[in-house]
């Protein structure tokens, strides 16, 4: 309660300061590298993940184009609908993720080892460390923050633009002075860059939740329990539980 | 948890209120007040306000003009963790109301200056006023090299600016002086000596230590530019005031180098060796040397103990980033959009291209080498590779079999036994070149060469009985000698050209290829056959076969193919193709019968032909995408025309021509959906023609094996296939239950078959023919679930084929149809990481009925089981044992065969860091390891048994630079 009435504060002080709030689309580009996460798995010996990063490491790195619309008050993360470049479609995924600031709410929707879950919870901020460290990225002068994942046990660093007013991220992360425009997960396992900042007006349809979508409905506690049991299962059972849960 | 107060309004607030009570001029009780007044706030805001405070400033440039808009943070100075944040006003000013009395790291930032950052400690009073904050301006340079041309992050700390430097391009062997003289600040003069930021640097460190004394030059002039991850310049105490320890307030320039961790570059290996008894040795010896854009690699290996050559971790470690190449397929088809992963080629010894994982070989006695090396160079743009391979197998097969040919109402048994000698050597050599010429062009090249010769040593007694069984009339008698040697050359070369428009999905891809394929063979043919019919001590008469004969043969193949991707609209793709190919043959075949005179030339059998395949086809289809659904059809049209040319050798003016062409219409229907929870259904049809075979379509009658005796069919045509398949696949990774099922079904026009016909003396002749009506079907499934999750699974499968084949017996069609029942299960149980054991069962049954000899019909049961236990043992033991148990039963011939293999072995991991392991191994405890199969195909039942390499101990010992990893689990599938 005492965290909403701040953040409810915070967002009434901030409209009031900029009489137009910012709003716009940023397009990401999200590059996971495989074989950097095969280099963790436990149970794989030096041998096998060396021969991983010898066969595929130098081709490695799965792109994916994701797109940030927000205007001052919310924000949906999701994949960019693009043309297939060579006749093939896949399945798209489910997944986007709703943040409220006004309401302090979120909505995760996605799908966690072939299941769809509709995670609906209250907005909680990750603890952030801000770093003195600065570059830009698409123009725009950013910070460095660190925080940590507990639950996939990762360390994020994440590139803020104090220029771009808005608390929001890409995947899981926000809750900077600025909008976080690159994210690194442990050590460039992923990385997510922006490689467009669009500001311009954002249609309310494309911030707007899917009337039809189906998910098992959690809180963030039974996601996190979730999420942590899979993952420990998965490597009890000598499997990557990363080609399913995303990273 | 901390407060997090929004403030921008209570900044203007406290703005308007400075006007009118500014603080060093409030009384005593008015600050009692204001002090009430907060309190209260705070209570009816947060219920507690203990212990808080105001914190407020200006944020300003040096000039003193307050900077709006700047990002003001709050952090926790033990871990910079963001606490509060918030921007400032108009005027610069900010202020954070009510927070908690603990010191703070305020930290500003704001576009073109340096961040600003400062320890507060609250003062005594609700309100810490810091006053104006002046930022310092970034040096421009810095920026604008640094953050905005190499796009590298810059890191402030003090007045120490440091950057990557791997942003700044160097040439490569380029020295830190070429380094420098690219980073922004810096300066090289014509000595050598270095200026930062104007001054001249006194001192230059590597990791922070000194290198080569104060010879600044030292390091810069001799260090390469690789190997520098950072470059720091500060200005570090003097160094008298680093020996008395007094700060003397005099400052050097100084340059820290700070080396790249080294874990991009490296080498490791692997070597391990076995001895063992009645002379079994194996040995195998990996390294591998590589950075980020190099990777070499070589490999040897040789045993006798049937292991088999490189296995696919062999393989991997051999051929680095080019173990597997997308879209190196030039000839494009159906479904030419998807690229897809080729594997190896066609056959161990005929590929052009290294081969793995044949795995162990399980008959006979095998002496392996193999050895070789390889490189890469790969880059993001540039790809290069280039291997050598050398692999040689001899191979030692004694083995007895027995064979029942089913004939009209009749049969023939033969006994054999024989002897095989064959010795196959191949030197393979490689480039591959792929280039991404730039963000819409690419091209591959690869060339591949195989260099090849053997030796095949074949001796063989036969004897056939008429009847069914061995104890029926002798018919005759037959003793083989014969000796083959050849050496083969071939080569082939591909350029794929992919063009993609800048029209998303159109793509345009051409491809040229040129492959040659020399060969000669010499082979002499040695045998007596006697034929008894009137009596069973003395033949009535006596064939001697003394033939030697040599063989050239040329091929040369040029081959094209082009690709052309449109899209029609966002879900409709159409994709047209077009194949080339011309293969001209040119053999030279000469048959000598040697007799008492000399050799005499053969002309019924010797040979010379030249013969011209050409093929073209083209084919369009038309392709639906959308979210997960695939769908495509389409249709090609293809011609292939024959053109031969036969006689007995090259001066021989009587020429048969054979000049025929053969036109098809292709059809190809293909689905993929990618159902939601990783649910997977696919099917397809297709048509496939299989032109006929060049040795077929001669015209000759080949007589070198006299029971045996083949005829060639100038009339034939191709073969049509129509194949059919539907499956779908589920795997959850949540329950690990994973579930595939799908049938196959294949239909044959004008299959190619051998009619037989079995004469008087049982000698077979045979003659390619056409014939439709072929056809097979199966259906399989798979389920597998946990029993206890990652503790115990059981896995059930179970399949069915159908197979129809046509055969013309003495004019007479039969039809041999096989029913075929496999079932199986298999049950793991992994309960800790120290004991394990994994359990399979397999049975199948081949129910053969032949049409023309309904009495005959065949059952023959195969059975597997298997177990391997795994436990560890304090003191890094480990034991391994494997027992197989195979049983080939034929209730018709009273064949029971059943045949128990125990493999055992124990073993320690030893040395430091665990790089050793000693192992001892027993092989077939039992010596029971025959080499057994049983079949029945066509109008024919078979057994065979060879021997086999059987029980053997072995002591072996292995190296491991990065240590030997063991575990009592199977090695998984997991990554």
């Amino acid at each position: 309660m005492k965290r909403l009435f701040i953040f409810i504060f915070f967002l009434l002080s901030h409209n009031y300061l900029h009489a137009q709030a910012q709003e716009g689309v940023v397009t990401y580009e999200r590059t996971q590298y495989y074989t950097k996460i095969i280099a963790r798995l436990t149970f794989l010996s030096q041998e096998e993940k060396d021969r991983a990063k010898m066969t595929w490491g130098n081709d490695d790195g799965w792109k994916q184009k994701m797109v940030l619309y927000f205007n001052g008050k919310e924000s949906k993360y999701e994949a960019l609908k693009e043309d297939s470049e060579d006749g093939w479609s896949g399945r798209p995924e489910d997944f986007f993720i709703y943040r409220n600031f006004e309401t302090e709410k979120k909505i995760e929707f996605e799908t966690v080892s072939g299941k769809t879950y509709f995670l609906e919870d209250s907005l909680i901020t990750p603890k952030w460390q801000v770093m003195n460290k600065i570059k830009e990225i698409q123009g725009y002068m950013c910070m460095m923050a660190v925080s940590k994942d507990p639950v996939k046990n990762q360390t994020i660093t994440a590139w803020f633009a104090n220029d771009l007013v808005m608390q929001s991220g890409p995947e899981k992360f926000f809750g900077l002075p600025g909008l976080i425009l690159e994210l690194d997960i442990n050590d460039g396992d992923v990385i997510i860059t922006a490689s467009k900042v669009d500001l311009k007006p954002v249609k309310p349809e494309l911030l707007a939740i899917p009337k039809k979508i189906k998910g098992k409905k959690v809180n963030q506690v039974q996601y996190d329990a979730m999420l942590t049991d899979l993952i420990t299962t998965s490597i009890k059972g000598r499997r990557n539980p990363f080609w399913s849960i995303r990273y | 948890m901390e407060i997090i107060d929004g403030f921008h309004n209570i900044a203007i607030k406290y703005l308007s209120v400075t006007t009118f009570y500014p603080l060093n001029h409030l009384t005593a009780l008015k600050k009692i007040l204001l002090l009430l007044c907060c309190c209260l706030a705070g209570l009816a805001t947060h219920a507690q306000s203990g212990g808080r405070f105001t914190m407020k400033g200006v944020i300003a440039d040096t000039s003193g003009v307050g900077l709006p808009e700047a990002t003001v943070m709050l952090l926790l100075p033990k871990d910079s963790s963001l606490v509060n944040f918030g921007r400032t006003d108009k005027q610069g000013a900010f202020e954070f109301k009510n927070i908690k009395r603990v010191p703070y790291l305020l930290k500003v930032s704001y576009v073109g200056y340096l961040p600003y950052q400062q320890n507060v400690n609250p003062k005594e009073g609700d309100v810490t006023d810091l006053g104006k904050l002046g930022m310092k301006f970034l040096n421009q340079d810095l920026y604008e090299v640094v953050i905005k041309t190499a796009r590298a992050p810059l890191s402030i700390r003090g007045d120490t600016v440091e950057y990557d430097p791997r942003a700044f391009k160097v040439p490569p062997g380029a020295t830190v002086e070429d380094l420098l003289r690219r980073l922004p600040g810096m300066q090289i003069e014509q000595d050598g000596s270095i200026k930062a930021q104007g001054e001249s640097v006194k001192r230059v460190t590597v990791d922070g230590k000194r290198f080569f004394g104060d010879d600044v030059k030292a390091a810069t002039k001799n260090l390469p530019a690789e190997a520098i991850s950072k470059v720091q310049v500060f200005n570090d105490k003097t160094e008298q005031s680093r020996i008395t320890g007094v700060d003397d307030g005099k400052h050097e320039k100084t340059l820290n180098l700070q080396l790249k961790d080294s874990h991009k570059k490296g080498g490791f290996g692997k070597a391990s060796v076995g001895i063992g008894t009645d002379k079994r040795l194996e040995g195998k010896i990996n390294y591998n040397r590589f950075n980020e854009k190099n990777q070499f690699s070589v490999i040897g290996l040789g045993n006798n103990t049937n292991s088999g050559g490189m296995s696919w971790d062999d393989y991997q470690d051999f051929r680095g980033s080019q173990s597997f190449n997308w879209g190196d397929d030039g000839d494009f088809g159906f479904g030419g959009g998807v690229r897809y992963i080729s594997f190896g080629g066609d056959g161990d010894d005929q590929s052009l291209t290294i081969q793995a994982g044949s795995g162990g070989q399980n008959r006979g006695f095998n002496k392996n080498w193999a050895g070789g090396a390889n490189y890469n160079f790969d880059e993001k743009k540039t790809k290069f590779n280039t291997s050598y391979y050398y692999n040689q197998t001899g191979q030692t097969l004694d083995g007895i079999s027995r064979q029942t040919t089913y004939l009209t109402n009749s049969a023939f048994t033969k006994l054999d036994t024989n002897g095989r000698r064959n010795f196959n050597a191949n030197h393979r050599g490689g480039l591959r070149f792929e280039k991404t010429l730039d963000s819409l062009n690419s091209l591959i090249i690869i060339s591949n060469m195989r260099l090849g010769n053997g030796t095949s040593d074949y001796k063989s007694h036969q004897e056939y009985f008429r009847g069914e069984q061995e104890v029926d009339q002798l018919s005759t008698v037959s003793d083989f000698a014969n000796y083959s040697d050849f050496n083969s050359f071939a080569l082939g070369n591909t350029a794929i050209f992919r063009h993609k428009f800048r029209k998303k999905g159109r793509n345009f891809a051409a491809s040229f290829a040129y492959n040659v394929n020399n060969s000669t063979g010499n082979v002499m043919q040695r045998s007596t056959n006697r034929f008894f019919k009137s009596s069973q001590t003395s033949p009535d008469s006596v064939v001697n076969i003394n033939q030697n004969n040599d063989t050239k043969s040329l091929r040369n193949q040029i081959k094209s193919s082009l690709l052309y991707i449109e899209p029609l609209s966002k879900k409709f793709f159409l994709e047209t193709f077009y194949n080339f190919s011309l293969k001209t043959d040119d053999v030279d075949r000469n048959v000598y019968d040697i007799t008492e005179g000399g050799s005499e030339m053969n002309l019924n059998l010797s040979r010379y032909y030249k013969n011209r395949s050409t093929y073209n086809r083209g084919g369009t289809t038309l392709r639906y995408s959308n979210k997960g659904i695939n769908l495509s059809a389409g249709l090609g049209a293809q011609e292939i025309r024959l053109n031969g040319d036969f006689a007995v050798n090259q001066s021989d003016p009587v020429r048969t021509k054979i000049d025929r062409s053969f036109f098809n219409w292709t059809p190809n229907f293909s689905l993929n959906f990618d159902l939601k929870q990783n649910r997977y259904l696919y099917g397809s049809y297709s048509v496939n023609v299989q032109e006929p075979n060049i040795r077929d379509l001669q015209p000759i009658v080949d007589n070198s094996n006299p029971l045996y005796i083949r005829v060639g069919n100038p009339s034939l045509v191709p073969t049509l296939s129509h194949s059919g398949n539907l499956g779908f696949n589920y795997f959850n990774p949540g329950s690990f239950i994973q579930m595939f099922f799908g049938a196959n079904y294949n239909y044959y026009e004008n299959q190619v078959i051998y009619s037989q016909t079995v004469s008087e003396n049982l000698v077979t002749t045979t003659m390619a023919t056409n014939i439709s009506g072929g056809n097979s079907f199966s259906l399989y499934g798979n389920y597998g679930f946990p029993i206890v999750k990652t503790k115990s699974n059981l896995n059930l499968n179970v399949s069915y084929n159908r197979n129809n084949n046509l055969t013309n017996i003495n004019t007479v069609l039969n039809e041999t149809n096989t029913n075929g029942y496999n079932w199986g299960m298999r049950l793991d149980y992994t309960p800790s990481d120290k004991f394990t054991i994994y359990t399979n069962a397999n049975w199948s049954i081949n129910d053969t009925k032949y049409s023309i000899s309904s009495g005959q019909n065949q059952k023959i049961v195969n059975t597997n089981y298997g177990a391997e236990m795994n436990f560890k043992m304090p003191k890094d033991i480990y034991f391994n044992s494997r027992f197989s148990y195979n049983s080939y039963v034929n209730d018709r011939f009273d064949f029971d065969q059943k045949m128990p293999i125990l493999n055992l072995s124990v073993y320690k991991t030893m040395l430091k860091s665990k790089k050793g392991e000693i192992r001892l191994s027993a092989y077939d405890v039992f010596n029971k390891n025959r080499g057994i199969s049983q079949q029945a195909y066509g109008n024919v039942v078979s057994q065979e048994q060879v021997r086999t390499l059987a029980r053997y101990f072995m002591l072996s010992f292995t190296y491991n630079m990065r240590g030997v990893t063991h575990s009592v689990r199977r090695k998984g599938y997991g990554y």
